[in-house]
């Protein structure tokens, strides 16, 4: 008979021993972060009132108004905006990339475009300050340069990479089979793809634009640097030819000015569950969809 | 004849699937043992419990015993790195280590505490001229293991196993990957192996379990249906199922 | 032949690629161009106060040292704790899964739990300590996930022909598995190095000031750091010296793909060599 040991905490060897302590410490400190950012946040929510908190109109914490409905929507107004960009450019790009490029230029391409993800976001925020909000005053004749637009624009070239490689290769692992078949039947490169490739891809390309949500939504210092930071929601709501603020710049601008344990700490550590809270459900949603992904495509 | 490995009651799960059932047989020593059986019958499952090589599977579960020399190996208080030393193994696919010809070799020694370079050389060519590999390979000990031919590679193995001076010798098919030339020196190999070592090969060729092996066990769906010497197994076979899977008729 | 439709559409996919590539090309036109006629190497050798950048350069080596020498062995033994030696239950696909959810968490999350939890519930203040371990809170997901990818990608034979000849567990990941994943563990590494090196949103409130007396003499010193001496440039005082704030956004830019191509070219190795 073999003796089963308890299979937690049976050590195998010394290495076992030392590996365990520590991946525990880094597990604990990582849970940790939820806990923390919990904790200082909750506070916020009982005081305020949850949908005072979550639907209030206006945000002007040196007034004492904790409105943070202005910022979601501003958040969200920016990430929808760069998603119009980078969605369509993102998937045609991955299909030139994975179908149509030939192998010198994609792996050319490829690279670039991941390099693009890499670039720091102090960077595009310098690149949209300086650059492209006085372009953008310019040529749309508005009044500043720090529009919802703007920032649209900058985050959509910061998450397009995201769109790009994921969905370049979940549409490289539609089995060739499938392709041939089609052609064979006399269907046009394009019309294989449109209606044989692009819906196999599907759930991978759903998957990609998620992540390119999560990452845009919470983008920081970019945003912070070309939105505008005016919390207000557009008239019309969908003018992105307004300054707004987004959670991120809110809690970044605010956060070296407040008092420890004060009201308006515990509001922004709430904002940060606010983000937090988003993050895990697009997350989520997005593993959903890789799981649809087609069999052998890792992302 | 004494025993080397006695088998008794042996079972085996992989989670719900019942693959080895209440095998027992003795595995004489300095002789060639054959196991034959229709695909998925549990011959590398039956290999793996005698050196413990199963334990890496997730979600296995093992009864029975196995004795080597008298020994149960599934003791609690048994050393893995001992066992595995006495019990080589030699696999299916050629497993080359990612390191070179020369490093593939001595690794097995070294982990047994050989450190001095003049011994671990010798140990190299000696197991290399064993296996017919040395003059093929002697000039370019240090080229990756992988630079050589498939049916290099599993002599290669081989030699490997040998190397740790291993007492019993588990082959899972060691043949099937390789061109009847070479399989042909591995068989005479095997042939000569057996004056110090005791040998266990899995099969799937009925000429050649006749030609190598001393003793045959047939296993079907998990069962030892007959085991005894190869002359009897294949002339005069008791089992009806034995009989008919000599003769092709099924597996 | 080639409908009219056909070449639409490939006009229109190439464009999109285009438009990427001219994205690119924009932004390290604007930065190398700006940067190039900004920087030189008195600004950089010299300090802060007489209009260098000597100090948030060297702080920047600092916080990216402290921060590798914390993240490396903690994020590489929990992966291979993860991937070698954890039971393989449902509680080692929870961890794993939380890991990956966490690598996707924004960084002024880091930012601000680094800022509770070290800074003020720990009291080590705004400092380079409080620095390292945010920083190293944030990297360390992705170490860990990119360092299983790699450990996930050394065949199971290898482990199997080690175990085989009875190398002990431990000794099979040393001599086998380590030095076959190396340079999928080291390109891990060095992108999580090229995101501290870019990070803002957590260093923020957690380590770095815009003006110090110096190079800090402990860690428990607040610290300059480009990307934040950048920031501040930028959003505090507008207009005033854009060519500290070029020089800096280019030697940040230069970092960043320099490592990018390292992890590259180690990555475009480790392909051929997989084909053995
Ligand atoms: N790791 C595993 N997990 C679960 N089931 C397994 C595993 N390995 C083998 N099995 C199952 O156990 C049974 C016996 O497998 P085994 O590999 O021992 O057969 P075999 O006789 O060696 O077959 P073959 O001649 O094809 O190599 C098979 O039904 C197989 O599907
Ligand atoms: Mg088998």
């Amino acid at each position: 008979m073999r003796l089963k040991c308890p299979k937690f905490l049976c050590f195998k060897d010394k290495a076992e021993i030392f590996l365990f302590i520590l991946a525990s410490i880094s597990i604990i400190i990582l849970f940790l972060i939820i806990v923390f950012v919990l904790n200082e946040g909750v506070p916020a929510f009982i005081e305020l009132g949850f949908s005072n908190f979550l639907f209030g109109h206006r945000w002007s914490p040196y007034y004492g108004n904790f409105g943070a409905f202005p910022l979601i929507y501003g958040s969200i107004l920016i990430v929808l905006g760069s998603l119009a960009i980078s969605v369509p450019l993102g998937v045609f790009t991955a299909i030139f990339l994975a179908e149509y490029s030939p192998r010198w230029l994609s792996n050319m391409l490829k690279p670039i475009i991941e390099l693009l993800a890499a670039i720091p976001s102090i960077i595009y925020g310098f690149f949209g300050f300086v650059f492209l909000a006085p372009k953008i005053m310019e040529f749309l004749n508005v009044g500043i340069g720090e529009v919802a637009l703007t920032a649209s624009i900058i985050l959509s070239i910061m998450t397009v990479p995201t769109i790009v490689s994921i969905s370049s290769e979940v549409i490289a692992s539609v089995p060739k089979e499938y392709r041939k078949a089609s052609l064979a039947l006399g269907a046009t490169k394009w019309q294989t793809i449109k209606s044989l490739v692009l819906p196999t891809a599907k759930p991978g390309i759903i998957a990609s634009l998620l992540l390119a949500f999560g990452r845009a939504v919470g983008e920081t210092v970019a945003v912070l640097m070309v939105c505008g930071c005016v919390p207000q929601i557009p008239s019309p709501p969908w003018n992105y030819l307004e300054p707004v603020h987004a959670l991120t710049a809110a809690i970044a601008l605010d956060m070296g000015e407040v008092s420890w344990g004060s009201l308006h700490y515990h509001v922004l550590f709430g904002l940060g569950v606010i983000l937090l809270v988003i993050t895990f459900i697009v997350n989520m949603i997005a593993d959903f969809f890789i799981k649809k992904a087609p069999r052998g495509v890792q992302i | 004849m004494k025993p080397k490995i006695e088998v008794e009651n042996l079972n085996v799960w992989y989670g719900a699937n019942h693959v080895l059932k209440d095998i027992s047989m003795e595995i004489p020593e300095k002789r060639v043992t054959a196991i034959i059986g229709p695909s998925g019958c549990g011959k590398s499952t039956f290999l793996m419990t005698l050196n413990r090589l199963i334990d890496l599977v997730n979600g296995v579960c093992v009864k029975g015993k196995v004795l080597l020399d008298g020994k149960n190996i599934y003791n609690p208080g048994i050393d893995l790195t001992e066992l595995r030393k006495k019990v080589g193994m030699v696999f299916q696919k050629p497993n080359p280590l990612p390191k070179s010809i020369y490093e593939n070799i001595a690794y097995g020694p070294k982990i047994h505490g050989v450190k001095d370079r003049k011994t671990l050389d010798s140990i190299v060519e000696k197991c290399l001229r064993v296996v017919g590999l040395w003059d093929d390979v002697k000039d370019r000990l240090r080229d990756s293991a992988f630079e050589l031919s498939v049916g290099q590679q599993q002599r290669l193995c081989i030699a490997r196993a040998l190397a740790v001076k291993p007492e019993v010798l588990l082959m899972d098919e060691p043949c099937s990957a390789l061109d009847p030339t070479t399989t042909r020196k591995i068989e005479e190999l095997i042939q000569t192996l057996k004056n110090d070592y005791t040998v266990v090969v899995v099969t799937h060729n009925m000429q050649q379990a006749n030609r190598v092996s001393n003793y045959t066990a047939f296993l079907y769906l998990g069962k030892l249906i007959e085991y005894g010497p190869t002359q009897e197994i294949f002339t005069n076979p008791k089992n009806k199922l034995t009989k008919d899977y000599i003769n092709g008729k099924f597996g | 032949m080639k409908t009219v439709k056909e070449k639409t559409v490939l006009f229109l996919l190439g464009f999109s690629a285009a438009i990427l590539l001219l994205a690119f090309v924009a932004i390290t036109l604007f930065i190398g161009v700006g940067g190039l006629s900004a920087i030189n190497f008195r600004m950089i050798t010299t300090s802060i106060r007489k209009g260098g950048i000597f100090e948030p350069i060297i702080g920047t080596l600092y916080l990216l040292a402290g921060t590798i020498a914390m993240a490396t062995p903690l994020g590489l033994a929990t992966a291979i704790y993860l991937a070698e030696y954890a039971p393989k239950g449902k509680i080692n696909r929870i961890i794993v899964q939380a890991l990956n959810n966490l690598a996707g968490v924004p960084s002024i999350i880091f930012g601000l739990f680094g800022y509770a939890f070290f800074c003020r519930f720990l009291g080590l203040g705004i400092s380079l300590l409080s620095g390292w371990l945010t920083l190293t809170c944030m990297t360390l997901p992705i170490v860990v996930r990119g360092s299983q990818e790699a450990l996930k990608m050394v065949p199971k034979d290898f482990r199997v022909a080690a175990e085989a000849l009875g190398a002990p567990k431990w000794k099979t990941i040393k001599d086998i598995v380590l030095p076959t994943a190396t340079p999928g563990l080291a390109t891990s590494i060095i992108l999580g190095i090229s995101r501290v090196a870019g990070e803002t949103a957590a260093i923020l409130f957690t380590c770095s000031v815009f003006l110090t007396k110096g190079l800090p003499t402990s860690p428990l010193q607040p610290v300059m750091v480009l990307t934040y001496h950048l920031y501040t440039l930028l959003v505090a005082s507008p207009g005033t010296s854009t060519d500290r704030a070029f020089a800096i956004a280019l030697i940040l830019l230069g970092l960043v793909i320099l490592l990018n191509l390292l992890a590259y070219l180690i990555r475009m190795r480790y392909r051929k060599r997989w084909k053995w």
